[in-house]
């Protein structure tokens, strides 16, 4: 073959690669394109904040079902979808579907049944290249052909016999497969693991407690969702849940570390570079592993760049991202546990509002003023937007109740829902949407100020994240208990939602787009 | 604006109750034929009832896999969960009548899902949560490790009854809307321990009044029956249920409850044990 000949065929190969779909690679990951949502939080920021502009304030009014998916069995998606290349993952537990983006119609749909392992909820996919990252409930990281669905291999991630099951959405950082691990009802310790994508070797392990079984310490740190990614600082983020026993501090003295934090790791070695502490020796089951959202920005004149997270004890936290330390700490609903803020920024505990045999009134309640919902980063409005849950609660333990697994009992007294638009510098609400006796759905901005979000009656709405009133709703007919996405697809912006087992999608009519509106439809990051 | 501040449980809540008994006469149960009534065994004059041993690990798996999250791998409690050793519902079902039908339904606007499950799997769901049941109530209500614990009437009577009486008629501000020989008189017979605690902190599905005035200048009230950002509906004095677009129509909720809500940042723990004390007085 002639060099010339040859060098034709690397140029029509290379074009060809740009022109055909193939998966998410590290560099879309690190920059995802206006017509991709390839990671759990459409990127490492986890802002949840689209620079789509075609839906705007003035005719989000006329938003109409593009389509619906239904998925035809009983389990509630709690999945957050990504969309990559025209093709849209989501899961429920032990089930993973790939459907048109553009028409709703499935293209594949893996479904393994497992018996061990609680099928709670899944939270949802990874993707590299043409691999699709799974956690079957029974603790085993799953790799499917992202063209098919058909299995590539299985590894085992934890011991479901012991206690632990797995439920998060994987995060891809370069070359690492991270996974968290659940489980409460044992006194187990909770750890972070990255995998090899090729192989599901274990790469390294971070775990958040010392192990089971020594001497007055902690077990627990479930780390039951997924963290965010600084590729500057090379360090991933991740927030660890409550220690164990749960309601009973009696045989783990001290601050519990690292339960209840918030820890910057390496992400090539999973070595600790900071960990703050939300609640030190918690004793309400509030988890810190809410998301922790990455913002780069001015905090009070200064450029910063940022971590902020509403966790479920009740506090609004802003930290610098580079070395842990607080910049602000402010509660963002009614909290009744505490004895202030200690100079690391931390709350302090009130021995008076631990679990006590005859009770003990508690705001907010276990579930938390916040909890799995997605919050999200506004950068136009400068507001940190968050499905709120203030609450009430009576929490008991008594020496009976032992000190293995939940040790005590609580009960929700009262709570609702708002959306809650906070100022990030004050913490500050500078303006509240009541959702109704529930939590909502989590929450998703754009670039043309829209809010995207549910109330607790299945309403998905769109709010004008300047002053949250409603501009567009649509009753869904069940609980919203996931997060939306947007993405663009054949130069139409489309909003996915889900409520009880049907994913629906959501676009302006064919007709109503003008040229022009489609040409400036935004991509790019 | 409206003035009240609370949601109504929503309108399904009041369909699935009116819906209950046509659910129960559908059931299928499971293939374990009654050896008493339902009458009877509630009123507990059998022994509890065992259950083969396959049938209740196959529960146990179900359980664990489906169920354990929010009511514990041993069936006392999780996360959000009730104990289900200490439900009523589960002390009166006989054979899966109750536990059946709540199964596959859910309970949606407290936030259980349903599950689409055979009479088989069921069935051995049942056997399971009774075996617990029955197996916690041998051990007086201590149970094995990991699982949530409860709470007894003794654990409730740290409190003064004379002071819960002044808080009462004082500074907890309840003889604004309730009576000691009114309204609750014989409280303490209707509710205990626990279950009086939580009825007196926040009751259970409080009566809301809505007031609507149509563009016409017209006025209809009656009991909130549901009420989101966009429709607001009542129960009319015929037990009609109507509904009107909350941007047509002006309209007013009454909620006395939200004097409960309003009182949470101003209870201390010592309030609500000693008005506990006080309540159990009201036989």
């Amino acid at each position: 073959m002639s060099s010339a000949a040859m060098g034709t065929i690397i140029l029509l190969a290379s074009c060809c690669s740009l022109i055909y779909a193939q998966g998410a690679d590290e560099q879309m990951l690190l920059h995802p394109p206006g017509d991709s949502w390839p990671i759990y939080h459409g990127d490492y920021s986890a802002r949840r904040h689209s620079r789509l502009t075609q839906i705007t304030t003035q005719n989000v009014k006329g938003l109409s079902l593009a389509w619906a998916f239904q998925t035809n069995q009983a389990a509630a998606i709690k999945s957050s979808p990504l969309l990559v290349d025209g093709i849209i993952y989501f899961s429920v537990p032990d089930n993973v579907w790939a459907v048109d983006a553009r028409s709703g119609h499935q293209i594949w749909h893996y479904n393994s049944p497992t018996t061990e392992g609680e099928h709670i909820g899944n939270r949802g996919v990874a993707i590299y290249k043409d691999s699709v990252f799974f956690l079957a409930p029974d603790a085993h990281l799953v790799s499917l052909n992202a063209k098919d669905g058909t299995s590539r291999w299985k590894v085992q991630v934890a011991d479901v016999k012991k206690g632990y099951w797995t439920s998060m959405a994987p995060l891809v950082v370069g070359k690492h497969v991270i996974i968290g691990v659940s489980g409460d009802f044992d006194n187990l310790s909770g750890y972070l693991r990255s995998v090899d994508p090729e192989t599901g070797a274990t790469q390294w392990q971070w775990d958040s407690t010392p192990p089971a079984g020594t001497p007055n310490q902690t077990t627990g740190g479930m780390t039951w969702m997924t963290g965010t990614y600084d590729p500057d600082l090379n360090l991933i983020y991740w927030g660890t849940g409550n220690p164990t026993p749960v309601l009973n501090g009696s045989t783990r003295p001290g601050d519990d570390l690292y339960t209840c934090s918030i820890v910057a790791l390496n992400a090539d070695t999973g070595k600790l570079a900071w960990a703050f502490q939300p609640s030190p020796h918690d004793t309400h089951d509030w988890d810190a592993v809410e998301t922790p959202v990455l913002v780069d920005g001015n905090f009070r004149g200064e450029p910063k760049k940022m971590l902020m997270q509403t966790s479920r004890n009740g506090y609004f936290f802003v930290l610098d991202r580079t070395n842990g330390k607080s910049l602000l700490t402010v509660p963002f609903g009614p909290v009744n546990w505490t004895l202030g803020v200690d100079d690391k920024g931390q709350p302090i505990p009130n021995p008076a509002k631990e679990p006590a045999p005859d009770g003990r009134l508690i705001a907010p309640d276990e579930g938390g003023m916040t909890n799995f919902r997605s919050p999200s980063f506004d950068p136009i409005n400068a507001l940190f937007i968050v499905d709120a849950h203030p609450s009430w609660s009576l929490y008991f333990a008594k020496p009976a109740d032992g000190v293995y697994g939940w040790a005590g009992a609580d009960y929700d007294v009262w709570g609702k829902g708002t959306i809650e638009a906070i100022d990030y510098q004050t913490g500050k609400i500078r303006w509240s949407h009541e959702l109704g006796d529930e939590s909502g759905a989590g929450v998703l901005t754009t670039d043309s100020g829209l809010t995207f979000t549910g109330d607790s009656t299945g309403n998905f709405l769109a709010l004008d994240s300047s002053d949250g009133k409603t501009l567009w709703h649509a009753g869904s007919g069940a609980h919203i208990v996931s997060s939306p996405i947007s993405y663009e697809v054949d130069g139409r912006q489309y909003l996915l939602t889900s409520s009880g087992s049907v994913m629906f999608a959501w676009a302006l009519p064919e007709g109503g787009i003008s040229i022009e509106e489609r040409a400036t439809a935004k991509s790019g990051h | 604006m409206n003035t009240e501040r609370r949601l109504m449980t929503h309108l399904f809540h009041k369909t699935l109750r009116a819906g209950l008994p046509w659910l129960l006469a559908l059931t299928i149960c499971s293939a374990q034929t009654p050896t008493k009534s339902a009458k009877t065994a509630a009123a507990g004059k059998t022994a509890p009832k065992s259950y083969p041993p396959e049938l209740v690990q196959k529960g146990r798996a179900l359980f664990r896999q489906e169920c354990s999250f929010c009511h514990g791998r041993e069936a006392g409690g999780g996360e959000t969960g009730p104990d289900l050793t200490r439900s009523d519902l589960v002390a009166k079902d006989v054979n899966g009548n109750l536990i059946g039908p709540l199964v596959r339904n859910g309970r949606p606007d407290k936030g259980m899902p349903h599950f689409d499950r055979s009479d088989e799997q069921i069935a051995s769901l049942v056997a399971f949560i009774h075996t617990q049941r029955n197996d916690s109530l041998a051990a007086g209500g201590r149970r094995g490790n990991g699982g949530r614990k409860g709470v007894d009437v003794a654990d409730l009577q740290t409190g003064s009854v004379e002071a819960g009486k002044q808080y009462f008629e004082g500074a907890g501000g309840c003889a604004k809307c309730h009576s000691a020989t009114g309204d609750l008189a014989g409280i303490a017979s209707r509710y205990k321990g626990l279950k009086l605690e939580e009825q007196m902190l926040y009751p259970n599905d409080p009566k809301s009044r809505l007031t609507v005035t149509l563009p016409s200048g017209q006025t209809i009230t009656g009991t909130l029956a549901y009420r989101d950002e966009f429709t607001v509906a009542l129960t009319d004095s015929a037990g009609w249920y109507r509904s009107w677009r909350a941007s047509d129509v002006q309209y007013k909720i009454d909620a006395p409850v939200n004097a409960h809500v309003e009182q949470f940042s101003k209870y201390t723990d010592a309030d609500i044990h000693n008005l506990m004390a006080y309540l159990q007085t009201l036989h």
